[in-house]
C-alpha cells in the first residue's frame, strides 16, 4: 500500500462524517447526500494527487458532492429499475432534521447554500470559501449575509408559528 | 439591531448547524466501495461517450409534477384519452403520462435512448422548459435560483423523480442528462440560465471546474 493510498484512506475515515453534514443541510436527504458524497470521495480518490495539495480538501469533496445543487443518480442497470432507490426529503425530515431549518436552507440559492455549508460545517473562513468558491472573498461575505438574512426569516416566521399554536 | 424575537447570526447559525449536527449519519461506506465507484468513473470517462445499447429490461423511471402511474416500454406513437382527460404519449423510447392534476411521469426506457428532442418537446408541451441531452450532460456557468432540489425531488421508486415545472422561472431551464449503457445508468438534473453558454461533458460535471 503506498504512501498516497494510506493518506487517502485517513483522510476518508476522518472527513466522511463532517462532509456528509455539510452536503445533509444542502440537500436536505441524508441517502442523496450519502450517494453524492460517496461520488465525491471517488472523484477525490481518482485526483487525489491534487486533491492532497488542496488547501482545503475536505472542501473539495463538499463542493464536488453539492456542486450547483446538481441532482443525478446513477445505478447500476441490475439494479433498474430503481428498486429501493433514493428515500424521498420527507421521510428523512420525519428521521429527525429539523423541518424549520431544512425549509429554510432549500430556500437558499445554490451559492449561499454552498457557502453556509462550508462556512458553518466545515468551519473555514471567508478567504478560504472565496477561494474554493473562486469568487471574490467580498462576495462571500455578502452571499453569507444574505444568507443568514433569509434564514433568519424562515426561521423566526417558524417560530412565531409554533408560539401562535 | 435585534429585538427579543429576532435571531442573532450566530444564533441562526447555531440553529443550521445544531440541526444536523445531533443527526445520526450513517457510518462511512467501505474504503474499496469507493475506490471501486472511482474506478468505474474511471473507465467510463476512458469509454467517452460511446453507447453500447443491448439487453432489453433496463428502465429508467423519471417521474415529474407528482405524475401518476406509468407503463412499459412501447413501440409505436400514441395518443390515449381518457374519461379523466388522462393523455399519455407513448413513443419507442420514453413514454409521458399527464395526470388531472398536472402531473406528469416520464420513463425513458431501453434498449433504445431516447430521442431528446422528443423528449423535451413532450416535457414542453406540459409547460416545462428543458434541454435534454442523451449521453452528455450539460450546464451553465451560472446556476440560476431557486436550487434544483426545489424543482426536482426524489421521490418513492413507484414515483420517480418529481419536478416542479411551476418552479421554474422564467429565462431557466431545466437540463436533463441520460447516457446508458449495459453497466451504468445515469440522469442528471441541474438548472440552466436559457440561451446562456452551455458546458456539456460525457459524465455529469458535479465537482469543481478542472479539478477532475
Amino acid at each position: 500500500v503506498s504512501h498516497e493510498q494510506t493518506e487517502f484512506a485517513e483522510f476518508f475515515q476522518a472527513s466522511w462524517e463532517p462532509c456528509l453534514r455539510a452536503v445533509v443541510a444542502s440537500t436536505g436527504s441524508v441517502q442523496l447526500a450519502e450517494d453524492q458524497v460517496a461520488e465525491a470521495f471517488a472523484r477525490a480518490w481518482l485526483s487525489w494527487r491534487k486533491v492532497r495539495r488542496h488547501p482545503a480538501p475536505r472542501a473539495w469533496v463538499v463542493r464536488t458532492a453539492l456542486n450547483a445543487g446538481a441532482l443525478w443518480w446513477r445505478r447500476h442497470v441490475r439494479e433498474l429499475p430503481l428498486a429501493g432507490h433514493d428515500t424521498p426529503a420527507p421521510r428523512d425530515m420525519d428521521d429527525g432534521l429539523d423541518a424549520a431549518v431544512l425549509t429554510a436552507l432549500r430556500h437558499l440559492p445554490d451559492r449561499q447554500r454552498e457557502v453556509i455549508a462550508l462556512r458553518v460545517f466545515l468551519d473555514l473562513d471567508i478567504d478560504t470559501i472565496a477561494g474554493q468558491l473562486g469568487i471574490a472573498p467580498v462576495t462571500v461575505r455578502v452571499h453569507l449575509s444574505r444568507a443568514v438574512a433569509t434564514l433568519r426569516h424562515e426561521l423566526s416566521s417558524s417560530r412565531a408559528m409554533e408560539v401562535d399554536r | 439591531m435585534n429585538d427579543d424575537n429576532e435571531l442573532t447570526d450566530s444564533a441562526v447559525l447555531s440553529a443550521v448547524r445544531d440541526s444536523i449536527s445531533g443527526l445520526p449519519m450513517p457510518t462511512a461506506p467501505r474504503l474499496e466501495a469507493i475506490t471501486a465507484r472511482g474506478r468505474a468513473r474511471r473507465r467510463r470517462r476512458l469509454a467517452g461517450v460511446s453507447i453500447a445499447v443491448t439487453g432489453a429490461c433496463a428502465a429508467l423511471v423519471v417521474g415529474l409534477a407528482g405524475g401518476g402511474g406509468s407503463g412499459g416500454p412501447v413501440r409505436q406513437l400514441q395518443h390515449v384519452a381518457s374519461p379523466v382527460h388522462v393523455s399519455q404519449v407513448h413513443l419507442a423510447a420514453f413514454t409521458v403520462v399527464a395526470g388531472p392534476d398536472g402531473g406528469t411521469t416520464l420513463i425513458l426506457s431501453r434498449p433504445q435512448v431516447a430521442n431528446p428532442s422528443a423528449v423535451r418537446q413532450a416535457l414542453a408541451e406540459r409547460g416545462i422548459p428543458a434541454l435534454v441531452t442523451a449521453n452528455e450532460f450539460c450546464r451553465t456557468a451560472d446556476q440560476p435560483a431557486p436550487g434544483v432540489g426545489d424543482v426536482v425531488t426524489l421521490g418513492s421508486p413507484q414515483a420517480g423523480v418529481v419536478i416542479y415545472g411551476s418552479r421554474i422561472p422564467g429565462g431557466v431551464e431545466l437540463s436533463i442528462g441520460y447516457r446508458q449503457d449495459p453497466q451504468d445508468s445515469e440522469i442528471s438534473f441541474s438548472l440552466i440560465q436559457a440561451g446562456a453558454p452551455l458546458t456539456c461533458t460525457s459524465i455529469p460535471d458535479h465537482g469543481p471546474h478542472g479539478n477532475d
